[in-house]
């Protein structure tokens, strides 16, 4: 196990041949797009481009908070419980060995800079720019 | 209302409708724009499968607006702009769908008590 984890560390220390994914804007349509997110796009992206690190920023940076799944809404008789549900994303993805990185100044501007241990398990702070200074780093870097 | 898939204003609105409709309000639903996909019957019942989840139902917007025009007959009533829908390709609504001229929306607006804008195009 403790190798892997070095495995896992070694790779997301050094990632020629990865592609970085940028998300910034969030909570883009909880209803119509349920399951089919940008972070679902990610886990295809992952699969298809061999290995995959998303930096968190903006908006999208409170996906890296832990908190409890979307409540579900009441649309006529029926109850939708499919919302989509942006930690699940992200829980799937770092199980899959994707490296997730939230960035300080956002977490700063929502009030939970400094709090490592607010965020999901597996998820690593960056310093402003940090990522920016690797893209050279990665085969490419797409903002999703 | 106008974009879906880009923030969530959608889910705003509809939420909002829900809730005015449980409280006994008379609700008009205007899309503008891209909204007005919504209600496309070519959305069919449910969204395409989840690969992930292969077994799991997730009903389209179509669905989701027919079930709440059918959970609240003769309060609810759902328009659309027809220049923007004619202007996207969106050419086969639920039937419970009116399409008006954008001329027309002046014409909403002073039929309501509230009007809430929360979108355009």
């Amino acid at each position: 196990m403790a190798t892997q984890e070095s495995a896992r560390s070694a790779v997301l220390d050094h990632p020629d041949g990865r592609v970085l994914a940028i998300v910034e804007r969030g909570y883009r349509g909880a209803l119509e797009k349920q399951f089919f997110d940008e972070l679902y796009l990610a886990t295809e992206l992952h699969r298809q481009l061999g290995g995959l690190d998303i930096l968190l920023r903006g908006q999208a940076v409170t996906y890296a908070l832990n908190a409890g799944p979307p409540p579900p809404l009441r649309i006529g008789n029926r109850t939708v419980d499919t919302l989509s549900d942006p930690r699940k994303g992200l829980r799937t993805l770092l199980e899959a060995g994707v490296g997730v990185w939230a960035e300080e100044p956002a977490l700063a501007a929502v009030g939970a800079g400094g709090s490592p241990g607010r965020l999901l398990r597996g998820i690593r702070v960056a310093r402003d720019g940090e990522l920016a200074a690797r893209w050279t780093e990665y085969r490419m870097v797409c903002f999703l | 209302m106008g974009a879906p898939h880009d923030s969530d204003q959608v889910t705003s609105a509809l939420r909002l409708t829900q809730s005015l409709l449980e409280r006994g309000a008379s609700v008009q639903v205007w899309t503008c724009g891209y909204a007005t996909l919504l209600t496309q019957r070519a959305l069919g019942s449910d969204k395409p499968r989840n690969l992930a989840d292969w077994n799991r139902e997730y009903p389209s917007t179509a669905t989701l607006a027919e079930e709440l025009l059918s959970a609240f007959p003769d309060r609810l009533y759902w328009y659309g702009c027809r220049f923007c829908s004619d202007d996207r390709g969106a050419a086969d609504h639920l039937p419970q769908v009116v399409l008006r001229p954008p001329a027309g929306y002046a014409a909403n607006v002073s039929a309501a008590d509230k009007t809430i804008l929360v979108g355009v195009i």
